[in-house]
């Protein structure tokens, strides 16, 4: 029992390291898709992005009040 | 517009994961490492079929991003699972087999869950992007699991040379993958550059892994372990 308790906290550890490293990978990114690229072929551009075909709207989080963004506190 | 060097680079590619399924078979390690020749099997038969999606409907036709995407997810799932057996390799003496079995679906599951909790309020495309986002994630848990391993192999101090060259060899193409992303988005100006190296990555695990069954055999031993003591 204690083996098989070990085993799924080793599993769970290593599911958050590596959602960690992607997370962190990730934001410093530019959001292009990071895969081993096996097998050979150019890659493709994304199916889904610029789906539509329209123009792709401003984030909502993004000076999302409309006024000015104040200084950084600890500068 | 795809130029010579993809069509040399892919072509070299798909030669040598041919030459490390040849090479397993002519040393008699065919069956020792199922996993791993079922792997290379699949990323040549992915790539002849890639080719020819790509040059029945061109490179920037749903059919060929569809069929690499999902394409790619199936070669890291076969990866993930030679990857597994590697493990089982490793801790063949441990009598841990079922453990590693159990710990490799529950991974995998957990993994699955994981993409499914990122994607799961897209309401278009949503097989796709889960596929996407399963790949990329297995990728992140093949970097932290081959890492491990070599960390086991150093704490276990196992002398197996074609294991050691099996385990390094991914090590250092997902090392590679991994620094030249780091790389792309520090200097976004070589794009160009950064965009054609992962073709030259992908030929360098088949031909390590090819040198791997004809140069080195089973019998063949070295003690890694004595890397990782510093001298006094």
């Amino acid at each position: 029992m204690s083996r098989r308790l070990t085993v799924v906290l080793l599993v769970m550890l290593v599911l958050v390291g590596a959602m960690g490293l992607k997370t962190v990978v990730a934001t410093h990114g530019d959001g292009s898709v990071m895969m081993a690229n096996g097998g050979g072929g150019p890659v493709p551009p994304s199916p889904w992005k610029n789906g539509g075909g329209g123009p792709v709207p401003p984030s909502p989080w993004k000076n999302g009040g409309g006024g000015p963004v104040p200084p950084s506190p600890w500068k | 517009m795809l130029g010579p060097y993809t069509y040399c680079t892919w072509l070299v590619c798909s030669v040598l994961e041919a030459g490390v399924v040849v090479c397993a078979i002519k040393a008699g390690a065919f069956r020792r490492y199922l996993p791993l020749n079922l792997w290379m099997l699949l990323e040549l038969l992915s790539g002849l079929s890639r080719f020819y999606v790509l040059h029945s409907y061109g490179l920037k036709s749903k059919e060929y991003s569809y069929f690499y995407y999902y394409s790619e997810a199936l070669a890291t799932i076969a990866l993930y699972f030679a990857l597994s057996s590697l493990y089982a390799h490793v801790l063949e003496e441990l009598k841990v087999e079922s453990y590693v079995r159990m710990g490799a679906v529950l991974l995998l599951v957990g993994t699955a869950i994981f993409s499914y909790s990122i994607v799961r309020q897209s309401a278009d495309r949503m097989t796709t992007r889960f596929v996407v986002e399963m790949s990329q994630n297995l990728y992140f848990v093949g970097l932290v699991l081959t890492y491990l391993l070599w960390g086991a192999i150093l704490k276990l101090r196992e002398t197996r040379t074609r294991l050691i060259q099996f385990v390094l060899s991914l090590g250092v193409l997902f090392s590679l993958f991994a620094a030249n992303y780091a790389l792309r988005n520090l200097y976004p100006d070589l794009r160009w550059l950064w965009g054609s190296l992962p073709q030259l990555f992908d030929c360098f695990l088949p031909l390590a892994w090819c040198y791997t069954f004809l140069r080195i055999p089973e019998e063949a031993r070295i003690a890694p372990a004595r890397l990782a003591v510093a001298p006094r």
